[in-house]
């Protein structure tokens, strides 16, 4: 048995029956926490991993996180929390819920509540693992058995939400390996509409930071979902969206990964009613060691279901990125529309991109696209922006910053995307000339 | 201002430019014609510093630099400047800020203090008006979405603002209406000055009648086969290419 295996049993003999809801869904806990270690971490001989080894993640020990110090989250607060959001606000550092830093404004038709809160009052339980597919996501049921804190999210029936509910995870890795699991619950009711940022910074040394993230979009509703990954270089960062929609709704998710040492990212969209509609919308930069990998599949499960996907990956250094984009289209589900794109700029001779669409129709009348791209800059454009007096760096960075801006610029909050701008215009060469270009 | 001597350049392994001699004064216009495939671009990109063009023999002389030692945006620094034929789209890049850029890294080459986004504005917002280019085009991306005719307005637009020494035009007029074809045309017009020198590259004489040269050459197979003032445009216009090619055997 690995070490890391060994750990997680010790953790869980030791602390499981103290985490919250142990009434209500301790024995649910045990059994996704032996059915987790029968089949143990997945390995590069199953499909879904083939590009994605877990080899050293096995040889870690990992422990929940010690209380945490209520000024050191606070100034940790300050340091990484997105500027000029309005709006309610939930903060964990190390998956601790820190009260002083939250912001927990009266909205009518909204209500947000700490999961663990919300167990230790009996609620809440009905919700867990209604979306997700524990099968197939591993990591999401090692999240069920040992999680102790995240979100809990619903938006009543026909509210509008204008301002978005900022969750913050912030990850302060020490000498212990911390294993910190959020687990966010969302709910928009028939014909409601809100907007979601989830935000993973942190820093430090080795973390695993496994989040879990379940949607429920009832009919005629609208859920706009920002999971924005800025972790510590040396943080492993396990994610999976899981999400159903019903009828004429729409699930809008953005996917930005900047940080992390390891990165596996899953997205998971069932459209299972006539007129539902997904919009996934990643971006991604590696660096030097980091590898991230970008699992994505959208079930179209009913007639005149639409998707749109596009993703876009900027590697650098010896990193390397995975892309891998499911759509299944069932077999009554006529009329359904699907699009898919990858396209990835290679600024290193040593980086590596695995791009796989994976498409899997049994309808007759669809229309599904896809295609992907792996290449370095356009040197036609480089020719032209150098012919007008810009040195080859600044262009060459003018010409990276636009290519990832085709993704920012479709983010709806104004703060972020100035944010991310600066964020990914900080990772370019000449980057102080190119401040001029925001 | 530009000294081309014995000029060979190749791209791909096949020669196109064969010994081509050409000597250009400021303050002149000059018009450089042929028939498609005579290496009328190439001469453009080679000057503009285009690496996809290997220059093989030959020197060229602008203002006592060896200009083929320079990279491109030094080039450009110093004066140089290509309308592109056929300018290139850049989503996402502004074009407000790319030509900010643009002439701030002339000015800063020549020890001129930069300009502020104030000043800058001004500016571009007088030349815009010269070009009869709409307020929207400030907020849009490099030549994003441009129709033939508003791409190349932007061409000259640029020109107009970074003020080039060495003006080189290559096929300005190509995919012009009559109206757009005088616009730039005006706008060529108002930076004629006895200090810069402007070569027009085209295929018709159409534009020589609103530019007016003071020299015209004929390229062919890779030189210059025929110097003469602008009647010789429109003796091409009226006798075609063919019975030069035939009369010089290239």
């Amino acid at each position: 048995m690995s070490a890391a295996i060994e750990s997680l049993r010790a953790q869980f003999t030791q602390c499981g029956s103290a985490l919250p809801g142990a009434a209500s869904i301790g024995p649910r806990r045990k059994r996704a926490f032996e059915e987790f270690i029968a089949r143990g971490l997945p390995t590069t001989a199953e499909e879904d991993w083939k590009y994605t080894s877990l080899a050293r993640l096995q040889e870690q020990s990992f422990a929940l996180p010690g209380p945490v110090d209520v000024a050191s989250a606070m100034a940790a607060v300050e340091r990484f929390a997105v500027e000029g959001l309005e709006g309610p606000r939930l903060v964990f550092v190390n998956g601790e819920l820190i009260p002083p830093a939250c912001r927990l404004e009266v909205i009518e038709g909204l209500e947000i509540d700490s999961l663990g809160h919300a167990l230790e009052q009996g609620a809440g339980a009905e919700a867990l693992d209604q979306v997700v597919d524990l099968d197939r996501y591993r990591f999401a049921r090692l999240n069920t058995a040992l999680f102790v804190d995240g979100a809990r999210i619903r938006v009543a029936r026909d509210t509008v939400v204008s301002q978005p509910v900022y969750l913050l995870f912030i990850t302060l890795g020490d000498e212990t390996a911390r294993l910190v699991q959020p687990r966010v619950l969302i709910e928009a009711e028939r014909g409601a509409q809100l907007t979601v940022i989830e935000h993973f910074c942190g820093d430090g040394a080795a973390a695993l930071v496994n989040t879990v993230t379940e949607v429920l979009n009832q009919p005629a509703s609208k859920l706009t979902h920002y999971r924005i990954q800025e972790q510590a270089e040396a943080h492993t960062h396990i994610a999976s969206l899981n999400a159903r929609v019903a009828a004429d709704s729409t699930l809008v998710c953005h996917n930005i990964d900047f940080g992390g040492a390891l990165v596996r990212n899953d997205v998971h969209v069932r459209l299972a009613e006539t007129g539902a509609h997904a919009e996934l919308n990643g971006l991604y930069f590696t660096t030097r060691r980091s590898h991230v990998d970008n699992h994505t599949r959208i079930d179209h499960l009913a007639a005149r279901t639409t998707s749109r996907e596009d993703y876009r990956g900027v590697l650098d250094g010896r990193s390397r990125a995975v892309f891998n984009g499911r759509v299944l289209v069932a077999e009554d589900a006529q009329k359904i529309e699907a699009h898919q794109s990858n396209n990835n700029l290679l600024l290193s001779r040593n980086c590596e991109i695995d791009t796989k669409p994976e498409l899997e129709i049994y309808a007759d009348d669809v229309i599904c696209s896809h295609g992907a791209t792996v290449g370095q800059l356009d040197e036609t454009a480089l020719f032209y922006l150098r012919s007008r007096g810009l040195d080859a760096d600044t262009a060459r960075g003018l010409l990276t910053f636009a290519f990832a801006e085709a993704v920012i610029e479709r983010l709806g909050i104004e703060a972020l995307r100035s944010r991310l701008s600066r964020t990914v215009i900080g990772r370019l060469p000449d980057s102080e000339r190119l401040r001029d270009f925001t | 201002m530009l000294k081309i001597s014995d000029l060979h350049a190749s791209v791909d392994g096949t020669e196109i430019l064969k010994g081509l001699n050409l000597e250009i004064r400021a303050g002149e216009v000059h018009a450089i014609m042929g028939p498609n495939g005579s290496g009328k671009s190439t001469l453009a990109q080679v000057l503009a510093g285009h690496d996809s063009y290997e220059v093989t023999a030959g020197s060229v002389v602008y203002r006592g630099m060896d200009l083929l030692a320079l990279a491109p945006e030094v080039r450009a620094r110093e004066g140089v400047f290509l309308a592109f034929q056929y300018p290139v789209e850049i989503p996402g890049v502004n074009n407000v800020y790319m030509l900010k850029a643009a002439l701030n890294a002339m000015r800063k080459h020549r020890g001129e203090p930069e300009l502020d986004s104030y000043a800058f504005m001004k500016l571009i917002r007088e030349k815009m008006k010269l070009m009869e280019m709409d307020a929207s085009f400030l907020n849009r991306g490099v030549n994003e979405g441009f129709s033939g005719g508003e791409k190349k307005r932007n061409e000259i637009l640029q020109m107009a603002v970074l003020e080039p020494s060495l003006a080189l035009l290559d096929e300005t007029d190509s995919g012009l209406d009559i109206d757009a074809l005088k616009v730039v045309a005006e706008g060529v017009n108002t930076l004629r000055s006895p200090q810069r020198a402007i070569v027009m590259v085209t295929h018709y004489q159409r534009l020589l009648d609103y530019i007016v040269p003071d020299q015209v050459h004929v390229l062919s197979g890779g030189r210059i086969v025929k110097s003469g003032d602008r009647t010789l445009a429109l003796e091409l216009e009226e006798r075609g290419y063919d019975w030069l090619a035939e009369a010089v055997g290239a």
